[in-house]
């Protein structure tokens, strides 16, 4: 069973009441563990598409399944259940809370989880700061972090709940080639250690080699999907 | 919950000059409000204090008819065998002690100038357990119950050019029907010269033996009024008192009826509520002028972080919660500003009820107006109770959490995505 099912998905937007297709009509799986790259250039329903999977947003048209639950049709609230426990998110811009420091940022999600004890926190937290290798600046606040600290403070965010689905949106856009390259690496690292599944998009040639399955987009449809490595 | 509560404090200090602008306003239009309730709660005490000891004790008993022409002081309306009467509530418990009185209308005449006044014709002797007036002497002695003297107010003696030992002639009305208007000219030497706290009573009250006025009024053995001192100034302890005053008289023949210092000080309390109206609306103006500082900084936080909201709701926090957030924020600012609010309007209203707030900083006519509105002299003393402050705080708390409310649902509402997309 798949961990990802998109059906025939669409999405319209409309601005100004004017209609704009950004997916139409996409079908792929996402199995377990996969290292996927949604790749193509700005426009091509990348960023949609990561959103919907997300569960950030809804399709027009067309089913997508998790775990074999149809998330297309859930409600706020059971949606925002599907990201609390299911889901990590990378951001491009880090979107890191400024006013916690850095073990904090990586603790937030588990307090959303709720299921932990402070001290079970701490261990998990620690653990994984450790493995990004930031255990040294944890108690640091964002704006004292460089933008690959940043970087690698989100990815332990978005891995500590220990998600299904790990979905990053141009996670290296915002960094030099050197910074980049080590997040990615690091993404790697954690999808063999964790067996997560990570779904990031891209428009970089250097990222899209990091991975194992590449989906080609281009004006909302899907131009070719190749495994690699 | 706790986890939100960290996420709301530290957020208020992420914009520290605007929180810093918003929390002032709300310190300040509590302070005021603090101010204003205490300096209006103490007139009111120190008005009800003046109008009990100084005019009508706490409870007066008239003979029917009396208390709907009290204004015209009729002198046929009378109350006969006093003492008997007095004698009636002697096992009240409530009741100190109790007094024959008559009000008259007087002029004391000096030269060509007449200066009309209310005569009060007192027990010298018992007197001064119901009123302060003896306590209140600056010049000269207490009445003597056999002499033909008199006590005036200081600002009518002032007035009139009145000093200790001087001899005047008083116009003292013994009956106010208009087909049969009499009055009858009295001599009295001035025996002292009162200045109480109540405005009122030092500017157009005079003080004559009771014996004194039973012959020059022609009332031998009836009085207009007897007045009761209670132990006690407690609403609960009046009223009741007048229940078991009243209960006492029927077992006398004369028709009388038993009336409370509110019932007499009627103008004062109808005042008093519409000067607590009106100060009310001003201060819910105050606030509400506050409660839109809060609007507008909350509504500066949710357009500032909005893709932090986004974020938070990737992460899986639901409507509610980003709700509760923006709350709390709001509410922080509130509780914090509020606290500093009645800090400061607490200690300016300390240093109000010791110090006092003289009206004399605002010139002589100032000084006038307020004495003829309230019966106080000059100097206002403010009066501070922990329930005003308890009030004021929860009062503040809950108006920035009202004024939360708006902000804080634009920012729930908000749609993740577009929430994430904005730069």
């Amino acid at each position: 069973m798949p961990l990802v099912k998109v059906e025939d998905v669409s999405k319209i937007y409309k601005t100004n009441g004017i209609p704009f297709p950004a997916l139409n009509g996409i079908s792929f799986s996402v199995e377990k563990g996969e290292f996927l790259s949604l790749a193509g250039p700005s426009g091509s329903g990348k960023t949609t598409m990561l959103n919907l999977i997300g569960c950030l947003d809804k399709p027009t048209e067309g089913s997508i399944f998790l775990d074999d639950k149809d998330i297309s049709a859930g409600k706020s609230s059971e949606l925002a259940d599907i990201r609390r426990y299911n889901i990590g998110f990378i951001f491009q811009t880090f979107n890191l809370i400024p006013i916690l420091t850095s073990f904090e940022n990586v603790e937030f999600p588990l307090i959303l989880k709720g299921d932990l004890s402070r001290e079970e926190r701490r261990t998990l937290v620690e653990e994984i700061l450790e493995d990004v290798g930031l255990k040294d600046l944890m108690q640091r606040k964002p704006s004292q972090l460089s933008g690959g600290q940043q970087q690698r403070v989100a990815v332990a965010r978005a891995l500590v709940k220990k998600p299904k689905l790990i979905l990053a949106d141009e996670p290296t856009a915002n960094l030099d080639s050197k910074n980049g390259e080590e997040v990615l690496e690091l993404m790697r690292q954690m999808n063999e250690k964790s067996g997560a599944t990570f779904i990031f998009s891209t428009h970089d040639r250097m990222v899209m080699d990091f991975a194992c399955r590449l989906i080609n987009l281009k004006d909302g449809k899907i131009e070719s999907d190749e495994k690699r490595g | 919950m706790s986890t939100l509560i960290k996420l709301a404090f530290r957020n208020i200090f992420r914009s520290k000059r605007r929180t810093l602008i918003t929390f002032s306003a709300v310190s300040i239009g509590l302070a005021l409000l603090v101010i204003t309730i205490s300096l209006m709660n103490g007139i009111d005490k120190q008005s009800i204090s003046n109008i009990i000891n100084c005019q009508t004790s706490h409870i007066k008993i008239f003979k029917k008819g009396y208390f709907d022409k009290k204004d015209e002081l009729p002198m046929d309306i009378t109350i006969k065998e006093p003492d008997r009467i007095r004698s009636l509530l002697k096992d009240i418990p409530e009741v100190v002690e109790t007094e024959s009185r008559i009000l008259f209308g007087a002029g004391i005449i000096k030269g060509m100038d007449e200066l009309p006044c209310l005569g009060v014709a007192i027990d010298p002797d018992l007197d001064p357990e119901l009123f302060v007036i003896k306590e209140s002497l600056i010049e000269g002695e207490w009445l003597a119950a056999d002499d033909a003297n008199m006590l005036v107010g200081e600002s009518l003696a002032e007035d009139i050019g009145l000093s200790v030992g001087d001899l005047v002639t008083v116009r003292v009305i013994t009956s106010t029907d208009k087909d049969d208007f009499s009055w009858n000219a009295l001599d009295f030497e001035i025996k002292g010269i009162f200045d109480t706290d109540n405005p009122t009573v030092d500017s157009g009250r005079i003080l004559i033996p009771l014996k004194q006025a039973g012959e020059g009024l022609s009332m031998e053995s009836e009085v207009t009024e007897i007045v009761v001192r209670l132990n006690s100034d407690d609403d609960g302890v009046v009223f009741a008192a007048r229940k078991k005053i009243s209960e006492a008289l029927k077992s006398q023949d004369q028709d009388l009826e038993v009336y409370t210092w509110k019932d007499l000080a009627g103008t004062f309390l109808a005042i008093s509520k519409m000067k607590t109206r009106s100060s009310s609306m001003i201060i819910f103006i105050m606030l509400i002028i506050a409660s839109m500082g809060i609007v507008n900084t909350m509504l500066m936080a949710v357009m500032e972080r909005t893709r932090e909201i986004g974020m938070l709701s990737a992460l899986g926090m639901k409507k509610g919660e980003i709700m509760r957030l923006f709350i709390l924020e709001g509410g922080f600012i509130g509780v914090f500003g509020s606290l500093l609010g009645c800090i400061l309007g607490g200690l300016v209203s300390w240093y109000l009820e010791v110090y006092g707030w003289s009206m004399a900083a605002f010139g002589e006519t100032m000084q006038k107006v307020s004495a003829s509105v309230y019966p106080v002299e000059d100097v206002f003393y403010a009066d501070l109770t922990l329930d005003v402050l308890i009030t004021t705080l929860i009062f503040g708390t809950l108006i920035s959490i009202i004024a939360s409310f708006y902000p804080a649902r634009k920012a729930a509402r908000l749609n993740p995505t577009d929430a994430l997309r904005h730069i």
